[in-house]
């Protein structure tokens, strides 16, 4: 009997594909737990569990008493919304993952802070405010510039800027409104401010073994990220910052992980590098989000998925290294709202030297919603070349040939 | 394809259709109306194309349309029908043999219907994986608006394209490895893989868009028949 992996998605998941393809490729079977009914789920009855996300002790229960039936050698969160889920169902069964409690420390922005206060790192000024505080009440209490994100969102949602009292009147009641209409204000009541910090944003991804973190990939960001929204765009790894500078993003991702409970898993690390000193912005524990991990690649050409899969079932991962050529991811920014009605340059984009793939991740037809509201890219550019400035360059000019239309509604 | 090889081609296929009855028939009401729709000053002289444009989940995508002469090719293959000229192309031909146009006209519907006795695919095992789709995995799948065409199995791999609410579906990946790929290896064990050819960012469904360095299947919707 082959092993099995209970895979946790959500239902706008972009990873299902990578991760499916990756189990089948280990010869690994698979159990797909969503919060919705899944096609075909009849025919394949070991295949599908049908899970509450908003309720994860309930859920887990229906995972210990799935595992009796059909036993699990692994759990995994493809994205933030079963992290929580999927942790305590593996405490639960005694598999390898991080600690629930640590999980939900690194999902609420505040608790990370909380603890890394705790464990004597250099924060910025924080505070969290309660979505029934009166903003203006308040605004004259805040150090400016400073930055507004609800407490349990991802990939900069709701992420914004306020330079002085009015933008952070403004900023608090639009993000106030989209936690409404989002449904997502009775989970997380709360706004998290801290003080801007300005520098380069970097990035970490990590796999954590017994509490010893393993760095995968550092990503450097080139493109400046200086609100008032933080939209993501470019990804190159390796990183071009010293190297000095980088030992010490690794070690304060150690020290991180470390404070957060979080020894057996994937993270990935958000900070902000300024004057050689690393400011950790926020710790996920899971993989880079999006298509994303598509950039790394491992020894004998394995994915990051197929490498979190093999941890996740306890083997040994140790002798896997990323390539080492330079690689970069693209995440398409969304110009603006209303209707994609069409791609053009697509064949131009997927020319340029160095650009491995285009994908267009929002079909034709489809709304899109830009930062801060939206939690979707319009696609992803993938390149590799010798060298990180190469990946760069490509991913740029490749984007220079695509244009979108969309038409306001 | 060289004029020899294309003659030598049509020839072959005539030739299997004169040694087994009529190619096409058309029932009274059929013929009549197309002989009506022809007296029209816009469509006098011209010809009926029928042609295989490709496959649908449940039977062969058709076109029904009136051409001038010129539009006529060297190897497409004439039928007289008694007051009209019919031409099919050599690659629908082998697929629309002993085929019936029928003109149906009632309270509910009003339009030509073709009825084909032929099989979507004259490969056993296409036929076999496309009896799953068409009986097991598409009604499923139609409850949520999808469904799923299979394009063609080549080394064991069977390329299907998903439709519907199935494009451009966040969990396609999920019914397609967890339900279609597992259902169709189970009921036809020589399949062991099956590929999803969709591009889910495309308001249309293009036949076969590879990735970069990706094997392409044929070329044609119909090139393995």
């Amino acid at each position: 009997m082959t092993d099995r992996l209970l895979l946790i998605m959500a239902d706008e998941t972009y990873r299902a594909g990578a991760f499916l393809a990756a189990a089948q490729e280990l010869g690994i079977s698979v159990t797909v737990g969503t919060s919705s009914p899944q096609v075909l789920s009849h025919a394949n009855p070991d295949g599908f569990l049908a899970l509450d996300f908003g309720d994860p002790a309930q859920s887990a229960s229906t995972i210990e008493e799935f595992a009796q039936r059909t036993p699990l050698a692994a759990v995994l969160a493809a994205e933030d919304e079963g992290a929580r889920l999927a942790a305590q169902a593996a405490e639960a069964l005694g598999l390898r993952h991080h600690s629930a409690e640590g999980v939900r420390m690194a999902l609420d922005k505040y608790e990370t802070r909380q603890a890394l206060t705790k464990a004597g790192f250099e924060q910025p000024w924080y505070r969290r405010l309660s979505l029934l505080e009166d903003p203006e009440g308040v605004a004259e209490g805040i150090k400016y510039p400073c930055v507004l994100k609800p407490i349990n969102l991802a990939a900069s949602r709701g992420v914004i800027r306020a330079d002085d009292p009015a933008a952070f009147v403004a900023a608090f009641r639009r993000i106030h409104l989209m936690l409404r209409q989002s449904g997502e204000e009775l989970a997380s009541p709360w706004i998290l401010v801290e003080s801007y910090i300005p520098g380069d944003e970097i990035a970490l991804e990590g796999l954590v073994s017994d509490g010893v973190l393993r760095q995968l990939a550092i990503f450097d960001k080139p493109d400046p990220l200086e609100g008032p929204f933080f939209e993501e765009t470019i990804y190159v790894t390796p990183s071009r910052h010293p190297m000095e500078l980088q030992h010490h993003l690794f070690e304060t991702a150690a020290r991180a992980a470390h404070a957060l409970g979080l020894q057996d898993g994937p993270i990935h690390l958000e900070a902000r590098v300024q004057d050689g000193n690393v400011w950790v912005l926020e710790v996920a524990p899971r993989s880079i989000g999006g298509l994303c991990g598509r950039s790394l690649r491992f020894s004998g050409g394995l994915s990051l998925e197929g490498l979190l899969i093999q941890h996740a079932l306890g083997r040994a991962v140790e002798a896997i290294d990323r390539e080492v050529r330079a690689a970069g991811v693209m995440m398409l920014p969304i110009p603006a709202a209303g209707v994609l009605r069409g791609v053009e340059g697509r064949e131009a984009a997927e020319r340029v030297p160095g650009i491995e793939s285009l994908v267009i991740s929002i079909p034709i037809g489809h709304p899109v919603v830009p930062l801060p509201e939206g939690n979707q890219y319009l696609g992803f550019l993938f390149a590799r070349a010798d060298i990180p400035s190469a990946v760069e360059a490509a991913l740029r000019t490749a984007h220079s040939h695509l244009s979108f239309s969309i038409e306001a509604v | 394809m060289t004029l020899k090889a294309t003659l030598a081609r049509k020839n072959a296929v005539v030739e299997q259709w004169n040694g087994e009855g009529r190619m096409i028939e058309f029932d009274d009401a059929a013929r009549e109306k197309i002989s009506e729709l022809l007296q029209s000053e816009d469509r006098r002289g011209k010809l009926l194309r029928i042609q295989i444009l490709g496959r649908g989940p449940d039977d062969f995508r058709y076109s029904l349309r009136f051409i001038p002469p010129a539009e006529r090719t060297a190897d497409d293959l004439s039928i007289e029908s008694g007051g009209f000229e019919v031409v099919v192309d050599p690659e629908s031909a082998p697929n629309l043999k002993g085929a019936r146009v029928e003109f149906v006209e009632n309270a509910y519907q009003s339009g030509f219907h073709l009825e084909n006795p032929n099989p979507m695919f004259q490969d056993p095992l296409e036929q076999s994986v496309h009896e799953v789709l068409k009986h097991k995995i598409n009604p499923g799948v139609a409850a949520h608006g999808g469904f799923v065409t299979l394009l063609e199995v080549r080394d064991h791999v069977a390329y299907v394209e998903l439709g519907g609410g199935c494009q451009g579906c966040g969990l396609a990946d999920i019914t397609l490895k967890q339900g279609i790929d597992v259902m169709i290896r189970e009921a036809v064990p020589e399949i062991q893989q099956v590929v999803d050819t969709t591009d889910h960012a495309s308001g249309s469904n293009p036949y076969y868009q590879p990735a970069k360095g990706a094997p392409a299947p044929g070329s044609s919707p119909l090139a393995r028949n």
